[in-house]
């Protein structure tokens, strides 16, 4: 088997054996729940992107938030939240078609800014079926639903009732209002997955939406950054969150992303023999094709540009995510989105030039090879400018 | 003020011409014509855009700077059908401009010239060695590189009488030569320099319509490509800075 072909698949099977051996792990660890019954809350809906128009999806079932904020708000360790999720309880339903969720109810989950209390008869017992895929937080128990009733009303901002009820405003539109009024990424993509946004209404795989709010964010976000001045020194910020630890240097120069994701020797995608190592980059045109690095790529993307935002200040900016054999369980993309904020958050350390910056970076990482996987490197060592000339 | 009218086609070359290379620019009106010159954000490349009063079919102007949105731009020109008339009027002190075609009338917001950068210096070097070919021929010759790498060397061996184009990647090498007899003009030099791939795309596909593209090169230097459109009444040059090897 190719060596990073786990890392680019991530339990979607690309290496056409028909169950996953690194996924297979986690069977052994889950304690059974086994019921035909569920009366609780339910914070969200999930729709499946598997043989996509006809997918399958419902509501989520767990007494707590599913917002992954909320989660780092309670400083919960990964252990925490396997555990959460491997009591979560997918309900599903079978859906066709490229049209809106047809139960009302669905909708109305998804549209609640709190969790809102369920009753729901499944056709037989819950049953394991952990999934994990790089992307989306895993969940642990599934069941054909029977009959899903909804006990509480829905909590709606009257940003969102607004927005959900214009017809006439495009979904990547709707989506950067809904962001700048100040809502949540997971509650957006809660409502971009049951179709309530844009003028086509339709249902959008949980997956690919959790991906299409970072990068409509991210493009709404860019437009402004690259107009902003250019940072005048060299900075270094870093995080360690789950056993995810992102380092992002900025450097004075035009608007550039580039990121480097690195899997550590024995980490959970990262094979048994050395590190591997993957890169993508982007300059200040639209990104034209889907990141190698998939939704880790636009979810720090979208943390860097809001910080760039914030600073009013454009850069050429150098992501580094590490993955260390700790990160056992993938829990979903919304780990670097939220290291990659604390990143940002963090303390800028300066630096005197690009040595000293990359003397640092390799000390941290342990190793120096990342450093041939830059393009943005490269080019600052190699692409003279204008002004060096005249 | 401004007031003009001009072909559609030779409008959108022009916008395209900018738009290879940056997103928005300030544009100089005069009795004479249109001029700017524009860097990109990276201060790697240049382009210098001349379009006389004589590219229009009608021509009435002062003296007046404007900012213009290329992107924007770019998308109106997208509505415009092909050999077809645009007409221009901007008042005299105007924030807007007023652009119709085809029956449509857009009244476009101009930028504040204040918020875009500032013009930058005209070059002052000295590239000695000069090839003229045409458009497509270079063109093709960096699409043929972009194969194999990210980058491409430009090249004069006066010894050989040859210009030469070469690309190296990771395993693989494209070489491609042009004998002088082949060439339209050729001022022989010791010259070779090392460009972006990145970069000569995009300003390639603009000059693939031209017939003779005038190529200046040294040694390590910038390329100046020198190229004329609207009928010999509008000039363009792009400036791109080199790379060097990486050790």
């Amino acid at each position: 088997m190719k060596a990073n072909l786990c890392i680019e698949c991530k339990g979607r099977r690309f290496c056409g054996l028909a169950e996953c051996p690194i996924t297979k792990r986690f069977y052994a660890g889950l304690k059974t729940k086994v019921s035909k019954e569920y009366m609780g809350q339910s914070p969200s809906v999930f729709i499946g992107s598997r043989n996509y128009p006809s997918v399958s999806g419902g509501p989520l079932m767990v007494g707590e938030s599913d917002n992954p904020e909320h989660w780092v708000r309670k400083n919960y360790s990964i252990d925490d939240i396997v555990d959460i999720r491997a009591g979560t309880i997918r309900g599903n339903s079978q859906f066709t078609g490229k049209q809106p969720l047809p139960d009302s109810h669905l909708q109305e989950i998804a549209l609640s800014k709190t969790p809102l209390d369920v009753e729901v008869a499944f056709v037989k017992p819950v049953s394991f079926d952990l999934r994990f895929d790089g992307i989306l937080a895993p969940v642990g128990l599934s069941g054909y639903i029977e009959k899903l009733d909804v006990i509480d009303n829905a909590s709606v901002p009257v940003v969102v009732d607004k927005i959900t009820s214009d017809t006439d405003l495009k979904a990547n539109n709707a989506v950067i209002e809904l962001y700048k009024s100040g809502i949540d990424h997971h509650y957006i993509t809660q409502l971009l997955t049951s179709g309530q946004l844009g003028v086509n209404r339709h249902i959008v795989p949980t997956r690919w939406g959790i991906t299409a709010v970072d990068d409509t964010i991210s493009n709404a976000l860019k437009k402004e950054v690259i107009k902003n001045p250019q940072v005048t020194g060299i900075t270094m910020l870093t995080a360690f969150l789950h056993a995810n630890r992102i380092i992002c240097i900025l450097f004075p120069g035009e608007f550039r992303f580039e990121m480097i994701e690195i899997w550590n020797k024995g980490s959970m995608w990262g094979g048994g023999m050395e590190d591997t190592i993957i890169a993508d980059s982007e300059g200040e045109k639209r990104k034209a094709n889907y990141s190698p690095i998939s939704g880790a790529y636009y979810s720090a993307r979208l943390a860097v540009l809001e910080y760039l935002r914030s600073i009013r200040r454009s850069a050429s900016v150098l992501v580094v995510r590490q993955v260390s054999q700790d990160y056992w369980a993938p829990l979903g993309t919304w780990v670097i989105r939220e290291a990659s904020r604390k990143a940002m958050d963090s303390s800028p350390i300066s630096f005197e030039d690009n040595t000293a910056v990359e003397r640092e970076v390799t000390e941290l990482l342990g190793s120096e090879k990342w450093k041939e996987y830059s393009r943005l490197l490269l080019d600052m060592k190699t692409q003279k400018k204008l002004s060096d000339f005249f | 003020m401004l007031k003009a009218a001009i072909n559609t086609d030779i409008f959108k070359e022009s916008i395209d011409v900018m738009a290879a290379m940056v997103t928005e620019c300030r544009m100089h009106i005069s009795p004479g014509g249109f001029s700017t010159r524009a860097v990109d954000t990276a201060n790697v490349a240049m382009v210098s855009l001349e379009l006389s009063a004589g590219a229009f079919s009608s021509f009435d102007a002062t003296e007046s700077d404007i900012g213009l949105d290329i992107n924007k731009m770019k998308n109106i020109v997208a509505m415009m059908e092909k050999d077809d008339t645009l007409s221009l009027d901007l008042p005299e002190g105007g924030h807007k401009i007023e652009m119709s075609f085809s029956g449509y009338k857009y009244s476009i917001a101009l930028l504040d010239v204040n918020t875009v950068r500032k013009d930058p210096n005209p070059p002052t070097i000295n590239l000695p060695g000069k090839v003229v070919i045409s458009g497509s021929v270079l063109y093709n010759s960096i699409k043929a590189a972009a194969l194999v790498s990210d980058k491409i060397a430009f090249g004069i061996d006066p010894e050989k009488g040859i210009f030469y184009m070469e690309a190296d990647g990771d395993m693989d090498h494209i070489y491609y030569e042009l004998p002088k007899d082949d060439l339209v003009s050729f001022v022989p030099a010791e010259a070779r320099s090392l460009f972006s791939l990145d970069y000569l795309k995009d300003l390639g596909r603009v000059m693939s319509k031209s017939d003779q593209v005038e190529i200046h090169i040294g040694m390590d230097h910038p390329v100046k490509f020198a190229f004329s459109i609207a009928d010999g009444k509008g000039n363009v040059e792009y400036l791109l800075a080199p790379r060097i090897e990486a050790d």
